[in-house]
Parts: C-alpha cells; structure tokens; sequence
C-alpha cells in the first residue's frame, strides 16, 4: 500500500472519528494531536539534525502559559491570537536558547536544554503571584475563528469544533514540515547531521543551520503547547518538567523517528496505550519503561521501523 | 491512577467489596423500594495515592470506605447497595481526565473526594461541565471560592481552608503572651500563601504592633528544611506559623527538633493533624498549638459513632484516624441524606439535579458531631485546636486543653469578603 | 551571628555531603562508561526505601535501635548489587550505540525503578521516625545541630577519601582511570573492558543508595525523590566537571551551600540559581572546574 493511501485513510479516519468514538476517547485525542504537532518539531532536531533536545518541554510551556496569560491578565480568547503569540515567543525564546546550545552536540546539548528547561520551570513554580505557582493558571475556553461557543457544554464543545480545530492545525503543521523538510535547507541538516566537517566545508554553517533548526522546533512546540492547555482548562509547571521532556523525546523514539509520520504515530500510541495500561493496573511506568528499554535494545526504529517497507520517505536518521 | 475492580477489591478485603460489587442478594432486592433500580450505585471517590499527601489521601478513602461497609451492612441506600470506584488524585491535569472518566465511562452518580486545592481548582469548572454533584473533600481557598467559582451548580465545596489560620489567629493570644515578631512557612501554592495572610490578619487584629520578620514558601514534596530551618532560627521570631498539612509537617518538626528550634521558640501548625500519629512524642515538644480541623480522634465529648469508628480503625491500619476521615465521611453520609430526601419528595430515585437540590442545607450526624452544607455549597462544621501535650498513653502527642470553634464563628459568611470580615470584626 | 552563619552552613553541607555520594556514583560512571545515568537519583531512592525496611526489620528483632545506622548503611551499600543486574542485564546491550540510546535507555530505568518501588512500598511516605534524633546534638561555633549530621558528613569525607585513594593507588583504580582516559589503549593493553564496566557501575550503584539510605532519618522516604534528586546531581556534575571525582566533591558543596545560603536570603531565587550556574558553567567553561575535554 503506497503511503500516501494510509496517509489518507489515516486522515478520514480522523475526520470521521468524531462520529464514532465516546467521548471521553475523543477528548483523549485532543492531547494526542497537540503532541503530534509538538513532535513534528521535536524531530525536526532529533532525525534531521541529529541533536537530542532534553528540555523541549520548556517550548510547551511557553505556549502552554500563553494561552493561560492572555486569557487571565488581558482577556484574549481567541486562539488564533494564541496560537501566533505563543508562537513568536516560541520563536525568541528559541533564539535566545538556541543561540547558546546549538554551539554544542551530543551530551552537552541535552544537558544545557535540560538545564534551561529547568530553569523556565523554577522560574514557573516560584512566583507564584504572577504564574500561579504550583497549581498554575487556569486556561479559558477558546474562541475558534472568531466564534463564541461559550454556549456549548464544554464536553460537545471539545469533541466538536475544537477537535476539528486541532486536527486542521495539525494538518497544516504536518504540511509546512514536509515542506521544510523536503527543501534545501531541509538536504543541509542532513548533511550536517551525517558529516559537519564536510558541510562546513561545502559552505554550509553548521551552527547556523542548527540554529535555525532549533528556532522551528520551538514554534512548533510552542503551538503545540497552545493547544494543549483548553482541554484540560488549567496549565501548571509540571508541564515543563525534565520528565516532561524525557516523555517527548520517548514518544518519537516509540514512534519511530526515522520515518516523517514516525513521531506522530509515536504519539498517539503513547497516550492510548497509556490510558489502556492504567485501566488494568496502575503501575504504567513499569510497562512504558520496559517498552522503552526495548525499543532502544531491539527496536531503535520504533514502530514505524517495524512496519515500514524498504522505501523511506527521508533517509534512515543515524543512529 | 485507575483501580480496576479487582484492585480494588483487594484493597478494601472482603466485607465492603462482596457488598458493593456483587448484585443485591435476595433478600436485600425484596427491600428495593419502588422506583429505585435494583443495581449498585456507583459513586466515584478521588483520593491521593503518592507523594507526600498519601497518608491523608489514604485516610480519606479510608473513611469513605468505612461509610461504605456500615451502608451496604444496612441495606444500602434506599435499598441499592453501594459501589466505589475510586481513581487517583494527583497532578491537576491527570485528575481532571480521570475526573472526566468517572463520569463519561464509569457513568457514576456523584464524585468524592478531592483534597489539594491546585486539583479542586482545575476540577470546579469541569465539574460544573459534566453536571454531575462533585462533594470535595478539601482543598477550598478564596481563590477558588472568589476568582473561579463564584456560584457553583453542580460543587460542592469544602470550609473555607483560611479557617484553620483564623482559629490558630484567635487562639495564639490567648495561649501564648508577649508575642512580638513572628515567622511563618506553608506550602508554595495558593493554600500556603492564603492561611499565611489570613493568619497575619487575625493576629494584627489582636496584637497591633506584632511584627512579621520571615515567610518561607518551599514547593509542596520538599523533604529537606534544615536550611528553613536555620533562616527561622537567623529571624528570632518569637513564634513560628506552620501551615503544612501532609507528611512534611512530620518532617519539619523532626528537623526542627534536632536544632532544638521550638526550645526558644513558640510553635503553631495550623493543620499538622492531618498527620497526627506521626508527630511522635520524640521529637515534638509539648506546649505547641496544634490544630485538627473537624475532628479530633481522642474528643472527650466525642461521640458513640466516632468512638467506635477510632476503635475500627485502629485495629485494622494500626493508626489513629486524622481529620480528613471526617471530611470524606460527611460528604459520602450526606450526598446518602441528599438522595433520601429528594426521593421522599420525588417517589423514585431523584436525579442529579434532585439530589443537588436537597442537599443544599442539609445537616448530617457525622463523625465528628453534626455537619451540614450550608446554602452556597460549602461546608460547615467544627474546628478542633488546642495545645500539645505529652500525657497521654500514645506514643505520639495529644492536645489539652481542646478548642472548639463553630464555623458560624470562624467562617466569613456567605457573599461577604475575607479580609473585609475580619477587618470589621468587633475585638 | 556566627551561629547562623554555621547554622546555614554546615546545613548546606550535610546536604552537600549526600549529593556528593550521589554524584561521584554519577561521575564514576560516566567518566569510564562515558554513560550519563539518569537513573542514579532512581538507585537513591532505592536505597532511602530499603534503608528505611532494613531499620525497621532490625528493631523489630530487637536491634537496638540506637545501632540503627548500622544496618541502614549496610542495607544502603548492600542494594548496590543492583547496579550489577542493571548493567548485565540492561545497559550493555547498548554500549556500541549512540549516547542518546544510552541516555534513553536510562531514562527507561527511571521509569521502571519509579513503580518498582512503588509496587514494593506503597506510596506512602516511609520514615525511620525519631531515629534521627537519637545521637543527640552538638554544639559548633554556639550552632546547635544534630550529631547524626556530623556523622554522615564525616562519612562522606571519608568516601571521598577512600575513592581518591582507591584511584590514585590502587591496580584498580589505575584500571579505571586509563580507561576513562583512552578506552581503547585500555583495551588493547588487555583490560577486560566488560569486567571493569560491571564493577565500576556497581560501585557507582552503591555510592547512590548509600547516599539514599545515610539522608532518609532526617528526612522521609517518597515518590519521586528520585526525579527531584537528579536534577541537583546533574548541577552538580556539570559545575565540577564531568567525569571528575574532583569535580564532584566541589561541586557538591557549591551546590549545597549556595542552596542553603540562597534559602535563608533570597529563598524565591533557590533553584533557580543553581541553574543558571549550570548554564553559566556549560557556555563559559564547558568541562566545568575539573573536567577532561569538552564536546
């Protein structure tokens, strides 16, 4: 079966979805589509550049709070607004962030994002007066294009509108990825990620590249952020903590992060086999850990490497 | 974190769990009264499980299972037998979707239980949402009652958590002379920080010119305040406030022990009953005021219900019962009264918005004295405070003389604003 | 004054002292394995719970419980020999891989360790009670302070002292210290790689459930301490340089007390500090005070 088919029957099943699932399965999607935009991102830097980011929970959060902070302090529902302030926050905070850590590769990388996602999450637990602290901030009922449905049930609402709102913004974040993805500078990250020395030397500023890299990956983890907030209505730190980010980083493993759609579905199975373990026994750590642990011995793939034929939409990421 | 069935059964052992799982047998569904279904009624419990709060999660669920056990005994609730289905409270944003799976998947008719305020925040307006009575344990503070849920439907909420402040306000001045400077810590999060101004508040109204010299906020799950600890004793205040209510409280006064802070120093845990069987005779000094909030297990006036209750759980978890025992048997005992009132109005067995109705005003015996839901949903009842003492037969302290002071006293009316009550208070 | 000085102080210190336990295992590891273990605060919280099992389990014998630090420390080192089971049976399947699957792989520990304990005790807080308090205190500089405090202070001195020792003079130490260097020159020298790896993360194991065990009579035994813990380790780690006994034992005080004096001045700004010291550290001088070559 050729991709784009399943691409396809994946995507009516999602339109359709609504139709057939209870409710509370449906709202379990809702988190499911704000990470796969999150991922889309993540992956970005971990299979295109090759960097592992263990603090991109820290782009959550921003877009997380911004929904929180516009809505309480100046009134602001609309999520478009949302969603384009979170994301040009996402973009300057990974500038800045980025400017420091791209200079560096492998173990360093991951510690200096961890530490600066930490940082944020000290910085959100400790003033209290203006974050709300440990119980955090609650998150309004969005406006969707503009519409007051503040009349819905919150429950109708959700499963309504708002699903549809998210999968059509994951939609659009799937197709401006594959964009990036499949351009020239989308060709240099993998040169950079497979040989730095032989891109510097063919012109390519390692740094810069990755930098740039660094910047996406924040924006869309900073939308996706956006989105998760109004399902729940509330967003506190432990959004932003290092667990958070180790989380991130496993459902792109699971998925399987050489494959564009890996991280996606890598999301997806995360959360529903998440709620599925949970109804049978409360210890899904245990479970995920072992899943992990076996991914990383026997699967480095993930599930897409699993199922994936010989051709590969992008080339397999190293390692 | 979800308990199948089984778990649960596990957990609870056999008297409670025959009763509330298996269908009524057939001498119980010849009691069935007309228009009530013959199947359990499910009834959601949210308790916390992990972390530093698990003991009085693990009490609150005790108690409601102890209420459970004693129901289906009797026949159950107009005959329909009794069924927990208890998921974990943790982080707002888990509790929130288990919250909305007890109800849209487990289909229960009315949730208990809730205990940390950043949780009830995060639940009231899903509550309000899913229409369907939520009976919180804990957890109500002025922002939850001023900033997200001025006039709830469907919540029913609990005291106003400043009251323990209020009380432990009134008390200190009468039991501790010659107070000048005070220090105070609480938990990071809004229930720390409203108890410490609350508790400034009153005190300001009694002693003018008191001075407060140090406030420490460290994160609910800190187990390490030897450094507080040596930033109070730097302060020399003459009294320390403590608001802490779970296993932290346990930590501090061990730590504090060890420097012998409370030698110098007077001592005032506003709700450090929550864990009172831990604070072993060893390292905490008698001559501190110690507060229980609704129900103190050794109440010389207490009644045959609650004395009877302490001796049960004792002899089955080998501890004595804290107050949140009391807080989850009157919202369990009352949501029971709720529905038996509504049904005797309604013929058949009422529907949420009945049992909403009913409940509003209504008094219950409790374990800990008669309790009641006054009209704006809030709880109402007694609070137990009083100053520690060694002389007792436990191996962990007591409190003599014991305070008790209605929530008629030390609560601000419904409608009216906490600062703005205790500012016009006559003194 | 100088009783809150010393107060504050050796406050910070005794938490410097558990940190240090914590991360030298975490340096041990990562400068011969070139592994960053995040489960190292996991096998910390191994080793409170345990500590916590085995006091109670020799009072209940009739141990006096005077002696409790006996069997809390013997406990502590003791279940270090899960490190052993650990690195046969999990982590050297992927020694040959990318760090990021090693760092993944120890992430999936911390997950797996996290129930395991929970399976074993229950979630509520576990605690040796009063125990702590049972040496009595002492007075320092007019400071008051428990005598349990000076003794794990005093432990960790000499840990520290005996790994120095350990390294500079002994075959193993020597073994371990060229591997870490050139692993391959080790190898080629005919070091049995494969053993060293064992040992050294065992040790490396057991100096994190010491750590464990030696905090939990001041304190209380809970989920999560683990994840909470690595943090602070990690910070550690980075300001004394990776791979750096050194390293460690500085970083660990400046840790330690930064946190305790930042507590009693500026008690908004804790943690927050030490991050973006850990930040400063990474961009000004990436290997830290002692560190070996950076990335």
């Amino acid at each position: 079966m050729s991709g784009r088919l399943i691409l396809g029957l994946a995507l009516a099943g999602l339109l359709v979805l609504p139709f057939v699932l209870s409710p509370y399965r449906l709202i379990l999607m809702l988190p499911f589509m704000a990470y796969g935009v999150i991922l889309l991102g993540l992956n970005l830097l971990f299979a295109y550049a090759g960097l592992v980011s263990f603090g991109h929970a820290l782009f959550v959060g921003v877009g997380a709070y911004t929904g929180a902070f516009l809505g309480a302090h100046a009134g602001i529902r609309s999520i478009e607004v949302v969603v384009l302030v979170a994301a040009i926050l996402g973009a300057v905070v990974a500038a800045l962030v980025g400017l420091l850590c791209v200079r560096y590769v492998k173990i360093y990388f991951g510690m200096l994002t961890l530490a600066f996602g930490m940082v944020f999450y000290t910085f959100v637990l400790k003033f209290y007066r203006i974050t709300g602290g440990d119980e955090g901030m609650p998150v309004p009922r969005p406006l969707l294009l503009g519409l007051d449905l503040d009349a819905m049930p919150k429950t109708d609402y959700l499963i309504g509108p708002y699903y549809y709102y998210c999968l059509g913004v994951l939609v659009v974040a799937a197709a401006v990825m594959w964009r990036i993805v499949h351009s020239p500078f989308g060709l240099c990250l993998r040169t950079i990620r497979d040989n730095p020395t032989k891109a510097e030397a063919l012109g390519v500023s390692v740094t810069r590249y990755r930098w740039y890299a660094f910047v996406i990956s924040g924006v869309f983890g900073a939308v996706g952020g956006a989105l998760l907030g109004p399902p729940i209505g509330n967003v506190d730190p432990t959004l932003v903590y290092w667990t958070h980010s180790g989380s991130l980083v496993f459902m792109a493993l699971l998925g399987g992060f050489a494959h564009f759609f890996g991280p996606v579905l890598g999301a997806f199975v995360f959360i529903f086999l998440q709620d599925a373990v949970m109804s049978v026994v409360p210890y899904w750590r245990l479970v995920f850990g072992a899943i992990l642990a076996a991914i990383v011995i026997f699967a480095p793939g993930g599930l897409m490497g699993l199922f994936a034929r010989r051709r590969a939409p992008v080339e397999v990421a190293r390692p | 974190m979800a308990t199948t069935r089984r778990e649960f059964l596990s957990m609870v052992g056999g008297a409670a769990a025959a009763a509330g799982v298996v269908a009524a047998p057939a001498g119980a569904r010849a009691q069935a009264k007309k228009g009530v279904p013959a199947d359990p009624v499910k009834i959601g419990v949210m308790a916390i499980r992990a972390g530093i709060a698990a003991p009085v999660g693990a009490a609150g669920l005790r108690g409601t299972e102890w209420w459970a056990d004693r129901i289906n005994k009797a026949g159950g609730i107009l005959g329909r037998k009794v069924q927990l289905v208890v998921e974990e409270e943790s982080t707002p944003k888990d509790t929130v979707e288990r919250y909305r799976k007890l109800i849209l998947q487990d289909k229960v008719e009315v949730v208990l239980g809730g205990i940390s305020t950043g949780v009830t925040l995060a639940l009231a307006p899903v509550a309000e949402d899913l229409a369907t009575p939520w009976l919180s344990w804990d957890g109500t503070t002025q922002k939850g009652v001023d900033e997200t849920m001025p006039k709830p439907r469907w919540s029913f909420r609990s005291v106003d958590n400043e009251v323990e402040a209020i009380v432990a306000g009134q008390l200190t001045p009468k039991y501790f002379k010659g107070i000048k400077t005070v220090a105070g810590i609480g938990n990071d999060y809004s229930y720390g920080h409203d108890c410490w101004q609350t508790y400034q508040a009153v005190l300001k109204r009694y002693i003018p010119d008191v001075k407060f010299v140090l406030e420490l906020f460290p994160k609910l799950g800190v187990t390490d305040f030897t450094s507080h600890i040596a930033a109070i004793q730097q302060s020399k205040a003459d009294l320390l406030m403590c608001s802490f209510w779970s296993g932290d409280a346990t930590i501090i006064m061990k730590q504090a022990a060890a420097v012998g802070l409370f030698k110098t120093m007077k001592g005032v845990f506003t709700t450090a009953g929550g864990v009172h069987d831990s604070l072993k005779k060893e390292f905490t000094p008698d001559g501190l005021l110690l507060g229980y909030n609704s129900m103190y297990f050794d109440d010389p006036r207490g009644s045959a219900l609650l004395k009877q209750f302490v001796r049960e759980y004792k002899a089955k978890y080998d501890e004595y019962p804290p107050y949140e025992c009391d807080h989850a048997y009157f919202c369990a005992e009352s949501y029971k009264a709720g529905v038996e009132k509504a049904y005797a109005a309604a013929g058949q067995w009422p529907s949420k918005e009945q049992v909403v109705k009913a409940l509003e005003g209504i008094e219950v015996e409790s374990l800990s004295g008669r309790r009641s839901w006054r009209e704006d949903h809030i709880q109402m009842c007694s609070f137990y405070q009083g100053v520690t003492t060694h002389k007792n037969s436990y191996d962990f302290v007591t409190i003599d003389p014991v305070e008790v002071v209605s929530t008629k006293q030390s609560m601000k009316p419904a409608g009216s604003k906490l600062m703005e009550w205790i500012a016009g208070w006559k003194i | 004054m100088t009783a809150n000085l010393v107060n504050v102080l050796m406050s910070g210190v005794f938490h410097a002292a558990i940190l240090f336990l914590v991360s030298a295992g975490l340096q041990l590891v990562f400068g011969v394995q070139k592994i960053f273990n995040l489960a190292c605060g996991s096998f910390y919280a191994l080793g409170a719970y345990v500590g916590v099992s085995a006091v109670s389990a020799f009072v209940s014998a009739g141990g006096a419980p005077v002696l409790f630090i006996l069997p809390l420390a013997v406990a502590g080192l003791a279940v270090g020999a899960v490190g052993l089971v650990v690195e046969r049976g999990l982590l050297r399947f992927v020694y040959d891989r990318d760090e990021t699957f090693q760092l993944l792989l120890t992430f999936a520990l911390v997950l797996m360790m996290e129930d395991a304990i929970r399976l074993t005790w229950g979630t509520a807080p576990q605690s040796t009670s009063g125990y702590y308090l049972l040496y009595g205190q002492a007075r320092v500089l007019g400071a008051v302070m428990p005598v349990y405090n000076l003794i794990v202070i005093a432990a960790s001195v000499l840990i520290a002292a005996g790994l120095g020792l350990m390294l500079t003079r002994t075959a193993f130490g020597r073994i371990i210290r060229a591997a870490a260097d050139n692993r391959e020159m080790a190898e080629a020298l005919g070091v049995d790689m494969r053993g060293i790896y064992a040992r050294v993360f065992t040790l490396g194991t057991a100096l994190g459930t010491l750590g464990g065990a030696l905090v939990i009579p001041a304190t209380a035994a809970m989920s999560e301490m683990g994840i909470e813990l690595i943090v602070e380790a990690f910070a550690v780690v980075v300001i004394g340089g990776l791979g750096s006994m050194r390293g460690a034992l500085v970083g660990a005080l400046v840790v330690g007390v930064l946190r305790a004096v930042a507590i009693s001045v500026y008690p908004e700004i804790e943690m927050l500090l030490i991050y973006l010291i850990v930040i400063a550290v990474l961009l000004l001088r990436p290997r830290g005070l002692f560190g070996g070559a950076a990335a």
